[in-house]
């Protein structure tokens, strides 16, 4: 239900955005011939939601999403593609940016040389709303595009078990994550400011939409949400665990998510248990008050 | 359709100070709701800020009531200045926006010595400031005595300005456009002279909307201004041009077009105290 929703929105963002990883991964150097690929993309890029922030209300004339047509555009310019290249240029800092965060952690620092790295002057870096949470968003949407195109192309995810299968979601998703775990802490507390909790949260809250989707969840009650907050709270708890982890290849953090996916599989069972035995019990109940009343009524 | 251009016609002949629609080219020729020459509107304003010019400051923190301090620390923190930027305020002439630019680069540079910062930068910085009016200059000039040399004060016009393309990060310019003959070739050279992801800012008056507070805003500003002027710098005609020029000036949309039509993007405006003072900025990609 949500998937759905989040998908065309999502995948509608990531079809240029994924246009920009491929270039990225692929061809750095050659950037420039896929600008004619951005020209027909017709969705609105937004790799990540900036929400405004209450205390200075900001007029956008030009928001970064949709390039708005109240300019003229100049006679050779499609504004289209003008808000696009800054789009494109502010992805390229943010993906150069984070070769230096293991050096310089997930600061202004980071940002600035990673302006420099690409050839832009350092300046832009004013430009982003909220430097550093802009750059561990970037990271955040970056890794569950990972995760995804990893998703559609494992066919081996489909034959295990949904416990098994989450397990593995979990582990790759947080593989990612490993080369900085030196500095996640800071990235943790930058999530955790106020002003960028709506944004963090929405970012976990579409990962573990999709690592429930992968599992083959087709629940649209209660149940939806129960699953979703039990789940975001199994990948938490393990993120802050690999925190602190020394063991070779996180192999510790890796059990402590084996047990506690078996936990809370375990904790449905015994839910479930506990309902049928109210039910049980109610019924029973049910039975002994109406010989009861019968009996009292019949005299 | 067609009455609405015939009046719009009629309206630019016979009601050329009223007319909305010729604003831009009006703007050339308006020296506050006066209507001069294009070739005279320079000289005019340059009279009226060497008249201005021992008093700038003070009469800034009298009509703004300190305000004014505030606006330019949020522009300067809008700006986001880094060591070993070099930084182009333009209008800037008594050097209040390059002063704070400088105190905050200094004050980062103390408060991060982090371990790999430094040899990422080994540019120093350079903060220059530009104005047309060597009057204003040096009463800036005086002020910086006590300063460093990171500063360097040109004398020169924002409509061509002296400087290389694609050599500065920032280019700012706080309460200076509303007085330029052609805010066009401004905004052309600012995006000439920026490097590619340098920041265009501009402060400047603006126009409030909301309602009752227009009211008293107009008041406060065509009754009380030139009367502070008149007792205070002895120039009554000098603020009278002031607070004429603000309403001449283009609305905050239609000035973000005119800096989105400089080749900018990323433009945005930020409205401070309801209007009475915009933000813009823009980025050169």
């Amino acid at each position: 239900m949500y998937r759905t929703a989040a998908k065309r929105l999502f995948s509608a963002a990531t079809h240029s955005y994924h246009g920009n990883l491929h270039r990225l991964r692929l061809r750095p150097p050659h950037s420039q011939i896929f600008i004619p690929y951005r020209c027909f993309s017709t969705s609105e890029d937004q790799p990540f939601p900036i929400p405004q922030s209450p205390v200075h209300p900001e007029t956008p004339l030009i928001p970064d999403s949709a390039p708005s047509s109240s300019p003229s555009p100049s006679p050779d310019e499609d504004p289209r593609t003008r808000g696009d290249k800054y789009q494109d240029e502010k992805s390229r800092v943010l993906h150069a940016s984070l070769t230096h965060v293991i050096k310089l952690g997930w600061t202004e620092a980071a940002l600035i040389a990673g302006a420099k790295d690409v050839g832009l002057s350092p300046s832009i870096v004013g430009s982003l709303p909220r430097k550093e949470a802009a750059l561990v968003e970037f990271f955040m949407d970056d890794c569950l595009q990972k995760l995804i195109d990893r998703i559609d192309s494992d066919e081996s995810l489909k034959t295990l078990t949904p416990s098994e299968c989450i397990s593995k979601l979990i582990r790759i998703r947080l593989e990612m994550q490993a080369p900085y775990i030196s500095t996640w802490p800071q990235a943790l507390s930058i999530q955790a400011q106020p002003v960028n909790v709506p944004t963090s949260f929405k970012q976990r809250a579409m990962l573990v939409d999709e690592i429930w989707h992968a599992a083959g969840d087709t629940a649209s009650d209660i149940d939806w949400y129960a699953k979703r907050t039990v789940l975001a709270g199994i990948y938490s708890t393990t993120e802050i665990y690999m925190l602190t982890d020394t063991s070779p290849d996180f192999r510790d953090t890796w059990a402590f998510l084996d047990a506690r996916v078996k936990d809370a599989f375990d904790l449905k069972k015994t839910i479930q248990e506990a309902q049928h035995l109210a039910e049980a019990v109610s019924a029973g109940l049910g039975n002994t008050f109406q010989g009861f009343v019968g009996k009292v009524l019949r005299r | 359709m067609a009455l609405r251009t015939v009046t719009r016609k009629l309206g630019n002949k016979f009601f050329p100070l009223l007319s909305s629609t010729s604003h831009l080219h009006s703007h050339a020729t308006s020296f506050g709701f006066k209507e001069v020459k294009e070739e005279e509107k320079a000289a005019m304003v340059g009279n009226v800020f060497s008249n201005v010019a021992s008093n700038y400051d003070l009469m800034n923190d009298l009509m703004s009531a300190g305000l004014h301090r505030l606006w330019k620390d949020r522009l300067v923190s809008k700006l986001n200045p880094f060591p070993g930027m070099k930084h182009l305020d333009v209008a800037g002439g008594t050097g209040d926006v390059a002063f704070r630019i400088l105190e905050r680069i200094n004050r980062v540079k103390q408060r991060g010595i982090q371990r790999d910062f430094e040899d990422i930068l080994e540019a120093e910085t350079k903060i220059y400031v530009c104005d047309i009016n060597p009057n204003m200059l040096n009463v800036g000039k005086q002020r910086a005595l006590q300063k460093d040399g990171s500063l360097v004060w040109v004398e020169g016009n924002a409509e061509s300005l002296g400087f290389q393309n694609d050599s500065m990060d920032g280019y700012t310019i706080a309460f200076g456009i509303r007085n330029v003959t052609h805010i066009e070739k401004v905004l052309s050279e600012a995006h000439r002279v920026l490097k590619r992801g340098g920041r265009f800012l501009c402060l400047e008056l603006s126009h409030v909307g909301i309602p009752v507070f227009k009211e008293l805003y107009d008041l406060y500003s065509f009754s009380v201004i030139p009367s502070m002027g008149e007792m205070v710098a002895g120039d009554r005609e000098s603020y009278q041009y002031l607070v004429e020029s603000i309403r001449r000036f283009p609305t905050q949309e239609k000035f973000a077009s005119m800096i989105a039509d400089a080749g900018f993007q990323k433009v945005e405006y930020e409205n401070l105290v309801g209007g009475v003072v915009a933000v813009h900025s823009g980025v050169k990609i």
